[in-house]
């Protein structure tokens, strides 16, 4: 450890990389979407064709050539200005863009007329090629009014910063063993064990396909198809991809065993294997299919409802268009899907041997992420295969009714036609997806839940706000679980997923965050360069082909584990190879992803599986796709003067690689062979908010995750354009400070730019008791001087605009006249700096309708100053949407919430005066704040009393002190450092020492009151302090008097209708014991629904009585006596009578009772007795 | 009357160093309560003049106004007039809205950048109506330190960015709010006494006696370059830390050293923040203290206090 200098003024053009690099994925999506990815969806999306029988015509439609424009305003107009995001903001609109695509008509194969058509705005990505901001240096971000630092990487939706979230998927083309209870329940014989792939096509859709393993022998193909799950015999399957003999099959699948192998490491077939084949091709046969045409023509058959827009095609083109769509739909090749099934199959019955393990789904091995493009993607073809079918639909309809003014002929008629369902609700669907996060589908598209797919980007500061793109999100379906093992902290996400930063309670180890230093393949290289995937894979193919890799195509050899491994390529069998070389092949590929010039991708994932007895299916997997998690380490094979020797690694190959710490030792591997990788920096694990925990190292690590969790509920600088924003809450620190004490992560990503907190002299003792219980005492000396001041920004946006009636302005600002002149100018508006008080107007609004004056009101119960009016200049005339921010100050007071940086969390018991904190005698120093000892013991966060004296080290030798955890576990190269300084305390303290302080960072501390010295020596020293957004004034709830439910007569619920706070089962329970029952008739009888009913005594009813007639009181009132309370002439309605008249007190709710009770025609009568005395 | 000593002292005051903003001096004589009495005094009880009411006319620099006011309230203003101003709250001129000669200063800012260099808006800009009563000056004599030369930077403005405000100053106490402490830091200390015993000493090594000599982390011993004797250089200079006696433990040697603090000496050090001289701070806390007295002394027309109170109530009226 060392302490480092740091200058103190931050440099003059600050580079924001590190930060934009946090959000990299989010944009690379969306760029690569809005490039080349809606281009390839909209090709694989079918065409239409619609045949017109009295014409005999047939007209096919199709989409092509989308268009994304960048934002405009006025978006109906040619040459419109620009848009800019801050506009967006403010005026609470959408940053969208014009979505054009071609849509082509061709009649019977004639010439295609193109007609371009507007598929409504899509939502533009901050900072994506297609956003005004990409690219303007931090100074041209400022003129836009946007932060220095702006990364970009959401949307905004009605002036709102949405962001997509990163949803767990499964691992695509890679196909897994499983096993689950509810495969047993899919239909009769089926048993628990499949083996499920999940296929992504080029566009990013998905389709998933399971082969269940049966208790007879056989496997059934399962996939989804319009909401069912339809099931194939795969035997059936086998023979329709391919013209093979049973002979083929046969050999195939059995070659896995052998019996020279069994019980050999790595064997994993059976004997039973050959038996299941022949179950497999008995069903087949007893289907009566022998030939590849059969058994096309039976699925075409089958499938000839569910596959649309088909009905006039022959079975066999039905059926080869069923495996082109829902088998394997990965793959091209019919024979690649057969090789890889063939391969499933095997597979499977390991599984079912029992000779291989089943994946762990919940494994980061198995999993891959969902990026917002591809989201996008995929929820846009869905849309426009719904419209287009929508379309033909209309067509068809429109041509059997015979229209009149419809020529099927005329373009200009079909596109009518066509826009009954105006193409640009297509815009509009994929808008309010990213506004609700939901999913809207009516066919299933294959993501694991269809709700809560985008959240809101919380501003609050920098790191809530960041966290939000490094989120990784296990799915709704998952966190209805009762288990626990999905959100089990599994080995194999070391390095990829951070074990800290996860929050506690219902979403704990369900949402993650990505380390630091994890990021997600694209389509783009590190260039910034599209990955020609086709040419990657067949350099990778050649290679392998040259280290002697044996072709699946043409087939020679017929051989199988664990002589010969199977070689997929993003889960496609190319080939096999011998087990003898394939190590020697995985370390010639790692050394070609190293080198530039190879057309080996620098991210390729080489998953080698080795063999083993009983482990998980061995294979060589090598993925080049995207969104799939990668990240660095330092691959120590090449000659360490190699300048690149930086790999990236994914989770699935992780596994069995074998990763050294850069401590210099071995890890504890001894004979397991040498490490070939090793990793780069030990806070590579962490994510970029646990990363500032100084010296988490030395912390129990829940205090590392409750500071992950309180980091993010700082009140800090949350925005330095603060002057142009119009969020709806903004919570502001008035003068934040830089901690002294700090980790490597605070300056590379900036945080200085958006501080958090402030450096308290911390005195940790029992002084008074007033700091029990995580209770502490503020120094109100140090908070007069302004520590810990802080605002909040409130943003009521009014918007005049009545939207049915668009032209006529009926409402607009106007001042009253008299009423409120003080608060309000002459335009209706409230003037900028002016105080207002809770229930006073800030605006008046006249209504020409019923020329009438509105005033809004001041909401709560604290006063607020007009910070800032910004009104809509586009209609000058008419002035209709106002932005009023308001500032309402929020300096410490008794009740708010602070917290350390590790997870110390306490809430200010009293504000004490200066003269009142004990204070040193040597330098007269009083504490800022006073926490108690008893903090420590139990939480055993000694990383704060580090804290504590390093910054009193380094504030007195006026240098910031580095306190990145693990750094202790670096290789120490010179030997000086390593002999120098054993342990860290003895470095903070000597330096305490050498200026004269106590070595453990304690003082000699004076009582306040009494001015005697303290018996024992108090620890002091500046920590840094965060102020969380929790504070009193927002929560506490005072009631006396107030609002009652109209139908129990109780208070209400809720703080804001000025409710009660409920006064519960338990809390009646203490008062029974007690014995206070003065008290408990106070609170649960007068001060809830208090009632004096009339009760009939001669009926017992309490429904039945009825006021009578007030009888003349004038005479009273002539003679003088007021008009005292008038014994009220109640009679019973049932006895007709007033005699037995009583009234009795007793909650409202219970005359509530009664009545409900008469409702179902129960009588509820009461006894009245008189007893004396009772 | 060697049974019934007279408790009364005569507590004493000697002056070690004085300098404008810095006073250091003995207080002898005396016990703890009456030291810590006179630092409360000085820090939260000595009035000084703040500025306590801002209103602000124009304001578009980057501070919002609250921000501005508290900036405002904390700048020092030289407050020797303050003893003999009133309270605004009980002020008879003004009905206590503070607004007149008698409890209040009114001060002027008005600042406008028109150039493109940044203008720093600082405490020199503040017009007082009074001369008495202005911001403190810490420019050096010797115009050595430039930057503090300008006073207190308030805030900054760029280009086209106004400042126009009027601020009333009032009097008032460091208890009310931290902005009219007179005082920066006061603290006081016991004087240590310290006693070597020099024939334990002397048995120890010289490498010994630099390790215990070492163990203090201030510098209160040394080794005599001569004699090679432990002596004290600055017993003041020992904080009460116990070091040196947990080394004298470890070396198997307790008792080498004795340090106990004279209970009846103190060593304060008073640093002002310039709106009182520290030695006019010294003598402001003692006049308010003896006024704080004289209002616990009983009025001397009360008969009755002879009777409840006897011989106290007597010495109390000053018998």
């Amino acid at each position: 450890m060392s302490s480092k200098k740091v200058p103190p003024h931050r440099t003059a053009n600050p580079d924001f990389s590190a930060l934009k690099e946090m959000v990299h994925h989010h944009i690379q999506s969306f760029d690569y979407m809005i490039d080349f990815g809606l281009e390839t969806m909209v090709k694989k999306i079918k065409p239409i064709e619609v045949f017109e029988p009295v014409l005999n015509k047939k007209l096919r439609i199709w989409l092509g050539s989308p268009e994304v424009y960048a934002p405009q305003k006025d978006s109906g107009k040619t040459n419109a200005a620009t848009l800019y995001p801050f506009e967006c903001r403010q005026a609470r609109f959408s940053y969208d863009g014009k979505l054009m695509m071609d849509v082509f008509f061709q009649y019977d194969g004639g010439t295609a007329i193109r007609e371009k058509t507007h598929f409504g705005q899509l939502p533009i990505m901050l900072m994506s090629n297609k956003c005004t901001l990409r690219n303007a240096d931090p100074k041209k971000l400022v003129s836009l009014k946007e932060e220095a630092s702006e990364a970009g990487g959401y949307f905004i939706l009605n002036g709102l910063e949405r962001v997509v979230r990163l949803l767990i998927l499964q691992k695509r083309n890679y196909p897994m063993s499983m096993v689950r209870s509810s495969f047993r329940d899919r239909r009769e014989g089926h048993t628990d064990k499949a083996v499920v792939i999940r296929c992504v096509r080029e566009d990013q859709s998905a389709v998933t396909v399971k082969l269940y393993y049966l208790s007879n022998g056989s496997a059934r193909l399962g996939f989804w198809a319009l909401g069912k799950e339809y099931m194939l015999p795969v035997g059936l399957v086998l023979k329709a991809l391919a013209d093979t003999t049973d002979q083929e099959i046969y050999v195939s699948l059995t070659c896995c065993y052998n019996e020279k192998y069994e019980r050999v490491k790595g064997s994993v077939g059976t004997q039973l294997v050959g038996e299941r084949v022949k179950i497999i091709l008995d069903e087949v046969r007893d289907l009566s299919l022998i030939t590849h045409k059969q058994c096309l023509q039976h699925i075409g058959k089958h499938f000839k409802q569910i596959m649309r827009g088909m009905d006039n095609e022959s079975h066999s083109v039905v059926g080869d268009a069923v495996l082109r769509d829902y088998i394997l739909v990965h793959l091209d090749d019919n024979r690649d899907k057969f090789n890889l099934l063939i391969f499933m199959l095997q597979k499977l019955f390991s599984l079912v041997d029992q000779t291989s393990v089943p994946d762990n789904p919940d494994a980061l091995q198995n999993q891959e992420v969902l990026l917002p493009g591809h989201l996008i993607t995929i929820y846009l073809k869905e849309k426009l295969e719904e419209w287009l079918l929508k379309a033909a639909k209309e067509l068809r309809d429109v041509i059997n009714s015979d229209k009149k003014n419809f020529e099927f002929m005329k373009i200009h008629d079909v596109k009518k036609i066509l826009q009954r369902s105006s193409s640009k609700l297509i815009g509009t669907a994929i808008d309010s997806m990213l506004k609700t996060g939901r999913l809207v589908t009516r066919i299933s598209i294959d993501l694991p839940q269809n709700a809560g797919m985008t959240v809101q980007a919380d501003r609050l500061n920098l790191l809530r706000f960041l966290s939000h793109f490094r989120a990784v999100h296990r799915g709704a379906s998952v966190a209805g679980l009762r288990t626990t093992s999905v959100r089990k902290l599994l080995p194999e996400s070391w390095g990829f997923i951070c074990p800290v930063h996860t929050p506690d309670g219902e979403p704990c180890g369900l949402l993650n965050h990505m380390t630091s230093c994890c990021r997600i393949t694209s389509f783009y290289d590190s260039g910034g360069n599209l990955k020609d995937f086709f040419k990657m894979r067949k350099s990778i193919l050649t290679i392998l082909i040259g280290v002697g890799m044996i072709p699946s195509w043409p087939r020679l050899v017929k051989s199988a584990l664990p002589e010969v491994f199977s070689v997929l390529l993003d889960g496609c069998v190319v080939g096999t190879i011998s087990s003898n070389i394939v190590e020697k092949a995985v370390t010639h590929l790692r050394r070609l992803k190293l080198s530039a010039n190879s057309m080996i991708p620098d991210d390729l994932e080489v998953g080698y599986v080795p063999l083993s007895i009983g482990g998980t299916y061995p294979g060589l997997y090598l993925f080049t796709c995207p969104s799939r998690f990668v990240r660095p380490t330092k691959n120590l094979l090449p000659p360490s003067t190699e300048s690149n020797n930086i790999e990236l690694i994914g989770p699935f190959e992780q596994v069995y690689m074998e990763i050294q710490c850069p401590d210099g030792g071995d890890g504890g591997r001894k004979d397991l062979g040498p490490a070939t990788h090793e990793e780069i920096h030990p806070t590579g694990i962490l994510s970029m908010v646990a990363n500032l925990t100084p010296w988490s190292d030395h912390n129990q690590s829940p205090r590392n995750m409750y500071q992950c969790q309180m980091g993010k509920q700082t009140m800090g600088f949350a925005s330095q354009a603060l002057n142009c924003r119009a969020d709806q809450k903004l919570y502001h620190l008035q003068t934040p400070q830089t901690p002294l004490v700090r980790t490597g992560t605070y300056e590379k990503y900036g945080i200085d730019e958006f501080p958090l907190g402030t450096n308290a002299i911390v005195a940790v003792l029992a002084y008074s008791g007033y700091d029990m219980e995580d209770a502490m005492v503020l120094n109100k000396s140090s908070v007069d001087r302004g520590m810990c001041h802080g605002h909040i920004y409130q943003t009521e946006s009014i918007d005049l605009a009545d939207k049915r009636k668009a032209d006529r302005k009926t409402q607009m600002f106007k001042r009253d006249g008299k009423s409120s002149k003080s608060l309000i100018d002459s335009d209706g508006l409230p003037h900028v700096g002016q105080t207002i008080r809770p229930d006073e107007p800030y605006c008046n609004i006249y209504d020409a309708d019923t020329s009438r004056t509105r005033s809004q009101k001041l909401k709560g119960t604290e006063p607020a100053i007009v910070d800032y009016v910004a009104v809509d200049v586009k209609n000058k005339k008419h002035l209709q949407k106002v932005n009023i921010r308001f500032r309402r100050q929020r300096n410490p007071v008794i009740g708010d919430k602070f917290s350390s940086r590790h997870g110390q969390k306490g809430v200010c018991s009293q504000l004490w005066q200066d003269v009142d904190m004990p204070f040193s005698g040597v330098t007269g120093m009083r504490p800022d704040l006073i926490i108690n000892p008893h903090a420590f013991p139990s939480r055993m966060t000694i990383a704060m009393l580090l804290e504590s004296m390093a910054a009193k080290g380094g504030c007195l030798h006026g240098k910031f002190v580095d306190a990145t955890p693990f750094s202790g576990s670096l290789k120490k190269t010179d030997e000086k450092k390593a002999s120098e300084s054993d342990t860290l305390v003895d470095e903070l303290g000597s330096k305490l020492t050498a200026l004269g302080f106590n070595y453990h960072g304690v003082e000699v501390l004076y009582s306040g009151v009494y001015g005697t010295e303290l018996t024992c020596e108090i620890f002091i020293g500046p920590v840094y302090y965060q102020r969380l957004r929790h504070m009193v004034s927002d929560k506490y709830q005072v009631r006396s008097r107030g609002r009652v439910d109209p139908l129990t007569r109780q208070p209400v619920q809720g703080r804001k209708l000025g409710g009660g706070i409920r006064f519960g089962e338990m809390e009646r329970d203490s008062l029974l014991a007690h014995g206070a029952a003065y008290l408990l008739h106070d609170r649960l009888h007068l001060s809830s629904d208090h009632h004096i009913a009339d009760v009939c005594s001669i009926c017992g009813s309490i429904l039945t009585t009825s006021v009578a007639q007030p009888q003349k009181r004038i005479v009273r009132e002539i003679a003088g006596i007021p008009p005292g309370r008038d014994p009220k002439k109640v009679a019973c309605v049932a006895c007709k009578t007033s005699k037995g008249m009583e009234t009795v007190a007793m909650p409202y709710v219970f005359r509530y009772l009664a009545a409900e009770l008469a409702s179902m025609n129960i009588k509820l009568t009461l006894q009245l007795k008189n007893e004396a005395g009772a | 009357m060697d049974g019934i000593a007279s408790y009364q002292r005569f507590p004493t005051v000697k002056i070690r160093e004085l300098k404008d903003d810095y006073a250091k001096f003995e207080l002898r004589n005396t016990d703890a309560s009456i030291a810590n009495a006179l630092r409360r005094v000085m820090i939260s009880e000595v009035p000084t003049v703040a500025i306590d009411l801002v209103e602000i006319e124009i304001n578009s620099t980057v501070l919002n106004d609250e921000f501005l006011a508290h900036r405002l309230g904390l700048v020092p203003l030289t407050s020797e007039r303050a003893m003999s101003m009133r309270f605004s709250r009980d002020c008879d001129a003004c009905d206590g809205d503070g607004q007149c000669e008698f409890c209040s200063v009114e001060f002027h800012l008005r600042a406008k950048c028109i150039g493109d260099q940044t203008l720093d808006v600082t405490s020199k800009d503040l017009y007082s109506s009074d001369h008495t009563v202005v911001p403190v000056d810490f420019s050096d004599a010797s115009g050595y330190e430039n930057s503090e030369q300008r006073g207190i930077i308030i805030v900054k403005l760029r280009r086209g960015q106004e400042l126009k405000l009027r601020a009333i100053a009032r009097k008032g106490i460091g208890k009310d709010h931290a902005k009219w402490s007179p005082a920066a830091t006061v603290t006081f200390m016991y004087e240590p006494a310290i006693h070597i015993n020099q024939e334990m000493m002397e048995s120890l090594t010289l490498d010994e006696k630099q390790s215990f000599v070492d163990s203090s982390p201030t510098k209160v011993f040394e080794i005599d370059d001569e004699t090679h004797q432990v002596k004290i250089v600055d017993s003041e200079a020992y904080a009460y830390d116990e070091e040196v006696l947990k080394k004298a433990e470890a070396m198997g040697k307790p008792g080498l050293v004795e340090i106990y603090a004279k209970e009846d000496s103190f060593i304060f050090t008073v640093e002002s923040t310039g709106a009182v001289k520290a030695s006019q701070l010294v003598l402001n806390a003692i006049d308010i203290l003896k006024q704080k007295l004289d209002a616990v002394r009983l009025s001397e027309d009360t008969v009755e206090a002879d009777d409840q109170f006897g011989e106290l109530g007597a010495h109390m009226r000053g018998g």
